[in-house]
């Protein structure tokens, strides 16, 4: 059928099919600014148009019904500035505000973001803050947690009515008014603030202005900065994010935004049983249906053994993959692969093949797992095992950690306190689905265009799956629309690949929401038993920990996950006095095989589960021996210049080495959290935990801290290279994978700083695995260090080259310059004496003039430490005592990442984080019925927080300089998972004496808490 | 899935439509259910140019067009000061926890009655006013009727609109895990000027039910309990359900009696 659309002012006549829906007419007509978030009831927004001046869902509605109809897509609001001679009015105010308040991360839902505050705006000159989270409600963001977002609307609405907006990086102001006065910005540190290696020292320049223009949502966190910061012309400051004029136009940046001629639809046909051999298999019909480009079952493509990980070699775990087997071992585990030329024939071949199943007993409780006579979920020959794994009995991986000796701690404490946890698996819920794209270069080499958090790993891994040599694969990692660990999975790559071979063709593979939920990965579920020994004055003496954690049905990350539980959780408090030099600290966990979809990575990387343990028994430990919570914490902590207690005894599966950890700037993160908290006027206070007129409402205060590490020492490298242009710009070529962290941008942050150039001199791309440097990709809070410190080497060699031209081109035959003697700053390189070159004259000389050469540098880095970051973390919340319904209002979050980089990047990480350990906390979890199959199957369901429901959000950065790194960077980016949950776990606690020792704390949970507690 | 798409002009040509066998032709509103059907193959009659869109107060009671959508209706509410206080607060405060404002947008009056599930806040509100749902042809159904036994009255081939009482006082409550998350329990309490009291609960099965319709409030919480002795699934115990249904039921009418009716 015919229908005719005005989109974005231009009639469109196309012809479409009944059943299409609006959103697949739009992409198809190239408007790839209306994203795709894989949802099937219309839950993530993504995809918002306006219809008529309504912002609608294009997935939710059929392209027929909106015939005749207005359209709006991003692809009508502003454009870049300059384009030659062609000059544009520019980004629209709202998308500039957007670009300036650090209001993209992934950028994927940042189109829907733009047009919802649009509409607000033409509908409102003056919203409120409440009207702008309703205006962006529709809308999931799983990166930045809404605040600045929020902040970006109201500011473009304040400029729009002409009122004076102060900026944000404190350059000129926008807009007509009086000076900003000093305020929510950097802030001095307090003058009591001893310096001392590493310490923060109050800064002498004024405090940058307030840049909020409403109380409530806060856009740059307080800093309390290091002297070493204060010497920075770049790092340090909020710099706009290199890629957020593309994403704010919503840009083809994306996987899926990608167009090929020919292009195959795959789509998996998954087991609905969770054990099982695969006794009969039938696809000639599917085979035969017109449309059909390929079928293929275990039988038809090669056997190969391997671990969808994304790790560096070798991978720290078992291999127990296959692309297709012939068992199945999970609802939801492959059958097989189709390729199609439309995803409805697709659908209709997945109906068509026959498969008959030889059911086998499953494992679905992980309690059961190892019990005698369990059925073996992994009976393959091929089977490699990593370590102390043992697939008889279900065991993943095996990990038996004894600091000192926690038999003599416990003999020596007055008192032992056990206690059982529990925390439940959880999805990613990245808005962009997972994504591939695979097809034949000119040259018969793969190209696999990816959302990958790993594409160097993906290409080492899928070689000998696929049987091509690494050199004729290409990994090619556009934009990603966010992955949080769970595409450092290489678990799709394969099907479209391999369906690329088979036919020849381009083929895509998108993962529906569903599939999300029941074929990907997710954060391991475990099950903890605690037990610590304290003296009667609070000194820990012992501290032990069982984790029996949940791998699904195959074993990826299992081990360095778990691992992860106690080298982080059970690291923090190591006991006072003599337990500072010799903890007794033991960690013992079993990993095991279940047939229920796979855990893997995900943000925090098992400290999460571990600090929900840790966190809660500290509480209950501090309350049965009526001490104070947070000098009873912070009394057993670990301090700076101690040994890191687990790095003699583990190393995610490698050789542990000693680490002293040199800056700990927890004791100051306690402390200004607890006064953004308002800890002293409300714990404790009897009348602030009541509200009045609501006798069933009881609020309470919680705290919890938190320390995580910072990459994985002598193993994972990064890379960069920099060449300078003729205009004296730089190409920064980085393996490093931003998936939204801001990374990239951050990264020319410090090579501008080593080059004294702006960051708008940086053209910055990743990743390739053609093009660009190895970097072993995102995860383990590392990009910053690990490749910031690959970037800034290949700065320095740059520059070094630079500083020899510039000597020359100053120097004469009366005054000699020296190359040392030359400061990079401001585009030029300037002598002693002030004469000076510019960068660009440098480059035109270097390229074309004399003793040519092309400058540029590369750099690698691997990193002998891992210093952890540290933080406290506290939660405010209002319970329902009748219900146990609990509503969190508040979240402070004090932090020790190392000095800042880019306080606007790093505050949206901790704001993101810790919202998404808020869903984790009260509402997120996975649950599966006795055969193995998924309650949770959407995000409806699966309901994570919107804007219209959120708490509020603060962050405070307290800077320590890092000894080990440049620029005295730690990491940041996992830390925020690992705090809330347990923080208002201990707020539930103090406001009804609940003790919710399984997470999240639904409803039921907390009512079933209470009647314990009154029995 | 979808194989033909009609939008027709008038009634009697939607109501032709409709008549059609192979495929069989379903009403369309808004599309956030139809659009995602694959099975069987259906024909849609779309029901945007027949001007069911409309809102009408009718002494004591509001009647709202079949199209009408929610967030169109939730508009109507903003602005109704008219309304008794309670009714119109909580009609607005289930209609915004029913779907996002972009579903909203799209999403009809009838399509939402025809599609709910029993976590719907807005239809447990709306029960709770007893509403009749009007259908083309002249014939008139309770929605307390109507939901527990939806495909009985497939017979009825379009509904036109939607009449509810005004004249009552309307609360609402609700547990979720977080404040805009989809009702584990929702509860609604209508009492009208002559003491008639209507209780529904939601937050479990097919659909909202009504547990009590007296002519004063008494027993309203124990028949709240009851109807949820075993509500059981696999978002909440039974015993869970069954408690806080009572507590919801006795908070509401606690405060109704202390806070007087506002009618």
């Amino acid at each position: 059928m015919k229908i005719t659309l005005k989109v974005n002012g231009d009639v469109k006549e196309w012809d479409i099919h009944p059943n299409d829906t609006l959103l697949q007419v739009l992409r198809r007509e190239g408007f790839m600014g209306v994203k795709f978030g894989g949802c099937q009831e219309g839950e993530c927004g993504a995809c918002s148009v306006l219809m008529d001046g309504r912002l609608v869902n294009s997935c939710m509605m059929l392209a027929a019904q909106a015939d005749g109809h207005r359209i709006e897509t991003i692809e009508a609001v502003g454009q870049h500035p300059e384009q030659g001679w062609k000059k544009t009015e520019g980004l629209s105010v709202l998308q500039q505000a957007f670009v300036e308040s650090g209001a993209i991360q992934c950028g994927y839902c940042t189109p829907a973001m733009i047009l919802a505050g649009l509409n607000l705006i033409n509908q409102t000159a003056d919203p409120t803050e409440e009207q702008v989270r309703d205006a962006l409600s529709p809308i999931l963001c799983r990166c930045t947690g809404y605040q600045k977002p929020v902040q970006a609307i109201l500011r473009a609405a304040a400029i729009l009515r002409g009122e004076y907006v102060p900026p944000v990086d404190g350059g000129p102001a926008v807009g007509e008014g009086p000076q900003a006065e000093p305020g929510e910005g950097a802030e001095p540190a307090p003058a009591e603030w001893l310096g001392g290696p590493g310490a923060p020292e109050v800064p002498s320049e004024t405090p940058a202005a307030s840049t909020q223009v409403r109380p409530k949502t806060h856009l740059m966190p307080q800093i309390w900065t290091t002297p070493e910061a204060a010497t920075r012309t770049t790092v340090g400051r909020p710099e706009q994010k290199v890629d957020a004029v593309k994403l704010v136009q919503g840009k083809p940046a994306f996987t899926d935004d990608f167009e090929i001629r020919n292009m195959l639809v795959a789509k998996v046909l998954r087991s609905p049983v969770a054990h099982a051999r695969i006794k009969h298999i039938d696809v000639s019909k599917a085979r035969e249906l017109p449309g059909v480009a390929a079928v293929l079952t275990y039988r038809d493509i090669p056997r190969v053994v391997h671990s969808t990980a994304g790790q560096s070699d070798p991978i720290p775990g078992p291999l127990d993959t296959f692309s297709l087997d012939q068992k199945v071992r999970f609802v939801g585990d492959r059958v097989a692969l189709i390729a199609a030329e439309t995803e409805e024939t697709a659908l209709k071949a997945m109906e068509l093949i026959d498969v008959e199943y030889e059911e086998l007993p499953a494992v679905i409780d992980s309690r059961d797992a190892m019990k005698p006579g369990a059925p073996v979920i992994h009976d393959e020959p091929e089977y490699v095992p990593f370590g102390e794994c043992d697939p008889q009995r279900n065991l993943a991986a095996e990990i038996r950690i004894d600091i000192g000796s926690v038999e003599k701690g416990f003999e020596e404490a007055d008192y032992i306190f056990e206690y059982d946890y529990e925390v439940p698996k959880v999805q990613q819920a990245h808005i962009e689905p997972h994504v591939v794209i695979t097809y034949w270069d000119e040259d018969d080499r793969l190209v696999i265009r990816s959302s990958t958090q790993v594409p160097f790993h993906a290409r080492r891994i899928l070689a000998p799956v696929l049987g091509l040599p690494v050199k004729r694969i290409r990994v090619i990692k556009p934009r990603i629309g966010g992955g949080f660990g769970g595409k450092q999975e290489v678990m799709i790559e394969d099907v479209a690949a391999h369906l690329t071979i088979a036919t020849g063709r381009p083929v895509r593979y998108e993962y529906t929401r569903e599939e999300e939920f029941t074929a990907s990965r997710s954060r391991h579920p475990m099950r903890i038993h605690l037990k610590t020994g304290v003296k009667k004055d609070g000194t820990i003496t012992a501290n032990e920990m069982y984790t029996l954690a949940d791998t699904g049905a195959y074993g990826c990350h299992a081990l360095t996950v778990t691992g992860n539980t106690g080298h982080k959780a059970m690291a923090l408090y190591v006991g006072d006095g003599p337990y500072r030099q010799t903890p007794n600290i033991r960690f013992y966990a079993d990993i095991v095989y279940t047939n229920t979809p796979p855990s893997g990575a995900f943000r925090g990387y098992g400290v999460p589960q571990g600090f929900w343990a840790v966190e809660r028994q500290m509480e209950k430990i501090a309350h049965e021996l009526n001490l104070d919570p947070i000098e009873f914490r912070l009394k057993n902590a670990l301090r700076s210049g101690e040994l890191h207690p687990f790095s003699t005894a583990w190393s995610e599966g490698r050789e542990p080495r000693p680490e002293i950890i040199h800056t700990v700037g927890l004791q100051e993160c306690v402390r200004q959290g607890m006064i953004a908290a308002g800890w002293e006027d409300k714990y404790g206070n009897e009348a602030w935990h009541t509200v009045p007129g609501k006798p069933h409402l009881r609020r309470g205060i919680g705290v919890a801290f938190a320390m995580h590490g910072t990459a994985i020492p002598y193993l994972d490298m990064g890379g960069a290279s920099l060449k300078m242009n003729d205009d004296g710009s730089f190409n920064l070529l980085v393996g490093a994978t931003d998936l939204g962290t801001g990374s990239d941008t951050v990264l020319a942050q410090m090579a501008a700083e080593v080059l004294g150039i702006p960051v708008e001199d940086l053209i910055v791309y990743s990743s390739d695995t053609d093009f660009t440097p190895f970097d072993k990709g995102a995860y383990a809070s590392s990009t910053t260090y690990i490749s910031g410190a690959a970037v800034t080497r290949a700065a320095e060699q740059a520059a070094e080259r630079i500083r020899i031209r510039a000597a020359k081109m100053l120097s004469g035959d009366d005054h000699q310059v020296r190359p040392e003697e030359i400061v990079l700053r401001d585009r030029k390189a300037t002598a002693p004496d002030g004469r000076f070159v510019t960068m660009a004259q440098i480059a035109h000389d270097s390229l074309h003039h004399q003793d040519q050469e092309q400058i540029m540098g590369i750099g690698s880095y691997v990193s002998p430490a891992s210093p952890p970051p540290f933080a406290a973390q506290f939660a405010e919340v209002t319970v329902d005592v009748e219900t146990g319904q609990v509503a969190v209002d508040r979240l402070v979050m004090a932090v020790d990442s190392g000095v800042i980089v880019n306080p606007l990047t790093a505050s949206g990480q901790i704001e993101g984080g810790m919202t998404q350990a808020l869903g984790y906390a009260v509402s997120e979890e996975m649950v599966f019925d006795e055969k193995g199959r998924a309650r949770e199957r959407d995000l409806k369901d699966y309901h994570i927080f919107r804007a219209n429901e959120m708490p509020e959000l603060t962050t405070i950065f307290i800077e320590t300089f890092e000894p080990s790194h440049p620029f005295g960077v730690k990491a940041l980016a996992e830390i925020p998972l690992d705090g809330a949950a347990p923080a208002i776990g201990n707020a539930i606690f103090d406001a009804c004496g609940a003790q919710v020792d399984v997470n999240p704390a639904t409803p039921e949970r907390v009512w079933r808490a209470l009647r314990a507690r009154d029995q | 899935m979808i194989t033909s798409y009609y939008r027709p002009e008038s009634l009697s040509e939607a109501l032709e439509r409709l008549s059609q066998q192979d495929p069989p032709a379903v009403p369309l509103g808004g599309g956030t259910v139809l659009s995602r059907q694959r099975k069987p193959d259906i024909a849609v009659v779309d029901l945007q140019r027949l001007g069911l869109d409309k809102i009408e107060q009718q002494g004591q009671a509001l009647s709202a067009g079949a199209t009408v959508r929610l967030q169109q209706l939730l508009e109507y509410l903003y602005e109704a000061k008219d309304l008794p206080e309670r009714l119109r607060g909580a009609l607005i405060k289930s209609l915004e926890l029913e779907a996002t404002r972009n579903l909203r947008q799209v999403a009809t009056l009838a399509g939402t009655v025809v599609s709910c599930g029993g976590r719907s806040p807005f239809i447990t509100a709306l029960l709770a006013l007893d509403p009749k749902l009007e259908w083309a042809g002249g014939e008139e159904v309770p929605l307390g009727d109507y939901l527990p036994l939806r495909e009985a009255f497939a017979h009825l081939k379009l509904m036109v609109g939607v009449r509810f009482s005004i004249n009552a006082s309307l609360q609402f409550e609700m547990v979720a895990r977080t404040p805009a998350d989809q009702p584990i329990v929702c509860a609604a309490v209508a009492r009208w000027p002559s003491g008639r009291t209507r209780v529904t609960l939601g937050g479990y099965g097919k659909a909202p039910v009504l547990v009590m319709d007296g002519p004063e409030p008494g027993g309203a919480a124990v028949a709240a309990r009851e109807a949820y002795r075993n509500a059981g699934d696999e978002w909440a115990s039974a015993e869970y359900r069954r408690e806080i249904a009572g507590k919801l039921v006795q908070r509401m009418l606690q405060e109704s009696a202390a806070g007087g009716e506002v009618l």
